[in-house]
């Protein structure tokens, strides 16, 4: 058998299981619902694109889709600017055996269940919860108050779902700037408002755009934690997507909506790079 | 001494936990000069150019540059900038905007920073690389950045931490003349720490050595090297034969020297030495004088023998290394590159002499 082959052969073996993985459930399931989402609903009849069109005509359909998109940029950019200090104090300031254990903090959280960590959320905000009970009790509040099934409420689940996958980029990309870079600004007359600005940031920008794209995307792809926390009037698309598979049995108006879903976030990923100068082989650290 | 006074310390005192970095150091640089401090790693160099920088307070004593106190002022509102051991040029700007960094802090114009920016670049004989990513930079001019980044904000004080450290030994010869004579070109007050007694000695105007926190000796290059103070100035600036031994005799400043290994040396006194004490004797390879004919040393105070054990062939830095007979100790000497010693090689028999004078030695403190 000549080198090449051989080497060829290699990675054959190297890469089946990546490529069977791929195929099976990524791209199979896709195809899949692509075909579907082109039928009309029941037995028979002619290819069609009524199903993305009825997204259009349909104002309660794009204006939650909207929605849905407004709040996940929102949320990124809030987790953003939470996760920032932190991950800038895990990666600067915090020394030795301090770095690991707040690390593991942040990590903390995600042993337990999101189903587990909503319900948490719920027992604190719900009218009979700890938050309302101690405001009551300090006499803030006349009667207990319903925190829960506002957007407020989603908002918390979500941010608190997505801290770690904000952290864990920007820690990656701090810890990977010279100190002696924050130093000569500091010495050059820099400010730290200024050397956050020109120096600090423009750094981390693979970081928070790798950070802002996963937690945009696992927000917008969200359904528990609206669901839990928003309560019936929450409003986001991923209930829509459910609501058309489980509720209506509607599987073909399901599939284009869960198309329109991947291809417009695509798109919101696609303009936030362009927007911030960013590359996506930036983002994911092959730069 | 006319030059006013730049940079000054008042014993300076840093410790870190119960390890004291720094020793009560005081010293006066006067404007305009090229002021190095040398010493091994961890003497508390470091810690020195940090606290005159500003990211360090001195736990006790003061720092005063251009006779103004810098207690409690912080690096940014300095007139000192330091030149990181590896630089620390932006990576996310152009050549043009690192240089312009400071200005803009300073809230100066777009147009003049434009034309100071310009103007700097053409100093350092780099005019047009305003446009260039710090990446396309090679070592030598990633240097020169680093100290235009600096020299454009006009600081009383330039600090420089080993510079030259990251850089191939032929960039590094060129840089050293070329750190010098800008230097000596835009007058600015250079104080430079490096633990390389080359660098030290060919570019400075003055020189400190610095161990375990303190000063040994502050002095011109010359100075350091023909009349070191103390043994471990001897022993760390320029190369030495060193004996251990003790006092026998004392006449003038010179004394008789019986060596650990038995030898009997005549040396010149650092200070004033009494019979049966300890000593550390130096004598400088390029002190002593070789022959092949022992009527040629005859002469000279200190005379040895013995067998050359290897040529350690330099160019001009060439050294022999000879084994002496009486007491198997290997002493090093300059080797001449004239046609008397082309053909020296091991096993052949050399006479080595020097005079009272290319000897030195100094009491150990018991």
């Amino acid at each position: 058998m000549s080198l090449r082959l051989r080497r060829y052969t290699g990675l054959m073996i190297f890469m089946t299981p990546a490529a069977l993985w791929l195929l099976l459930l990524i791209v199979l399931p896709h195809v899949d619902m692509f075909l579907l989402s082109i039928r009309p609903k029941g037995p028979g009849g002619a290819l069609t694109l009524a199903n993305y069109t009825r997204f259009f005509a349909e104002p309660i359909y794009w204006n939650t889709f909207a929605r849905t998109a407004i709040y996940s940029i929102l949320a990124t950019l809030l987790t953003l600017v939470m996760a920032f200090p932190v991950a800038y104090f895990i990666a600067k300031m915090a020394r030795g055996r301090g770095k690991g254990v707040l690390f593991l903090l942040c990590l903390l959280p995600f042993w337990v269940s999101e189903l587990v960590r909503t319900y948490g959320w719920m027992i604190l905000l719900r009218e009979s919860g700890v938050l309302s009970g101690f405001l009551v009790w300090t006499g803030l509040a006349a009667k207990p108050v319903e925190m829960l099934y506002n957007d407020v409420a989603i908002m918390i689940g979500l941010i608190y779902t997505s801290m770690l996958f904000m952290v864990v980029p920007l820690v990656t990309v701090l810890d990977s700037l010279d100190d002696s870079l924050i130093e000569a600004a500091y010495d050059l007359g820099g400010t730290a408002p200024s050397i956050l600005r020109e120096i600090v940031i423009p750094h981390a920008m693979p970081g928070i755009a790798a950070g802002s794209i996963v937690v945009f995307m696992l927000t917008l792809g969200n359904y528990l934690t609206p669901t839990l926390l928003g309560g019936k009037e929450s409003l986001w698309f991923t209930e829509q997507i459910y609501n058309q598979f489980i509720i209506r049995f509607n599987w073909e108006q399901g599939a284009a909506f869960g198309f329109l879903l991947l291809v417009l976030s695509s798109a919101i990923v696609w303009v936030g790079l362009k927007l911030t100068g960013q590359t996506l082989a930036g983002a994911v650290g092959s730069r | 001494m006319t030059a006013p006074i730049d940079l000054e310390a008042r014993d300076v005192v840093k410790s870190f936990g119960s390890f004291r970095a720094v020793h009560g150091v005081s010293f006066e640089i006067p404007k305009g000069s090229f002021f190095s401090i040398l010493g091994p790693s961890g003497c508390g160099k470091t810690t020195l150019l940090r606290m005159i920088a500003g990211f360090l307070e001195p736990d006790s004593g003061e720092i005063l540059i251009g006779g103004r106190s810098m207690a409690g002022i912080p690096p940014n509102r300095r007139p000192v900038n330091l030149i990181f051991q590896h630089l620390a040029l932006f990576p996310m700007m152009t050549v043009a905007e690192n240089i312009a960094y400071g200005l803009r802090r300073r809230g100066v114009s777009r147009p003049e920073i434009r034309e100071r920016v310009g103007r700097m670049l053409e100093r350092i004989g780099l005019p047009g690389f305003g446009d260039k990513r710090i990446d396309q930079l090679s070592g030598g001019q990633k240097q020169r950045i680093a100290i235009a980044r600096c020299l454009v904000l006009a600081p009383t004080v330039l600090l420089l931490d080993e510079p030259l450290g990251a850089l191939d030994l032929k960039l590094r010869e060129q840089m050293k003349v070329e750190l010098k004579l800008l230097q000596a070109d835009i007058g600015t007050t250079f104080v430079y720490i490096t633990h390389d007694q080359s660098e030290a000695l060919v570019m400075s105007d003055r020189v400190a050595v610095m161990n375990q926190g303190r000063f040994e000796q502050v002095d011109t290059p010359q100075g350091l090297y023909y009349r070191p103070r103390t043994a471990f100035v001897a022993g760390f600036v320029g190369e030495s034969n060193r004996w251990q031994g003790w006092v026998i005799g004392v006449s003038g400043d010179e004394a008789r020297v019986r060596t650990q290994d038995g030898l009997e040396l005549i040396a010149r006194a650092s200070e004033r030495l009494v019979a049966g004490q300890p000593v550390d004797l130096f004598v400088r390879p390029e002190g002593i004088t070789l022959s092949k004919d022992p009527a040629e040393v005859g002469g000279l105070a200190n005379r040895l023998a013995g067998a050359v054990e290897s040529v350690l062939f330099d160019g001009a830095n060439s050294r022999v290394l000879v084994k002496e007979a009486q007491t198997g100790g290997e002493v090093t000497a300059a080797l001449p590159q004239t046609d008397r010693f082309a053909d020296l090689g091991p096993g052949q028999t050399l006479h080595l002499g020097w005079n009272a004078g290319g000897g030195l030695c100094f009491g150990k403190t018991p």
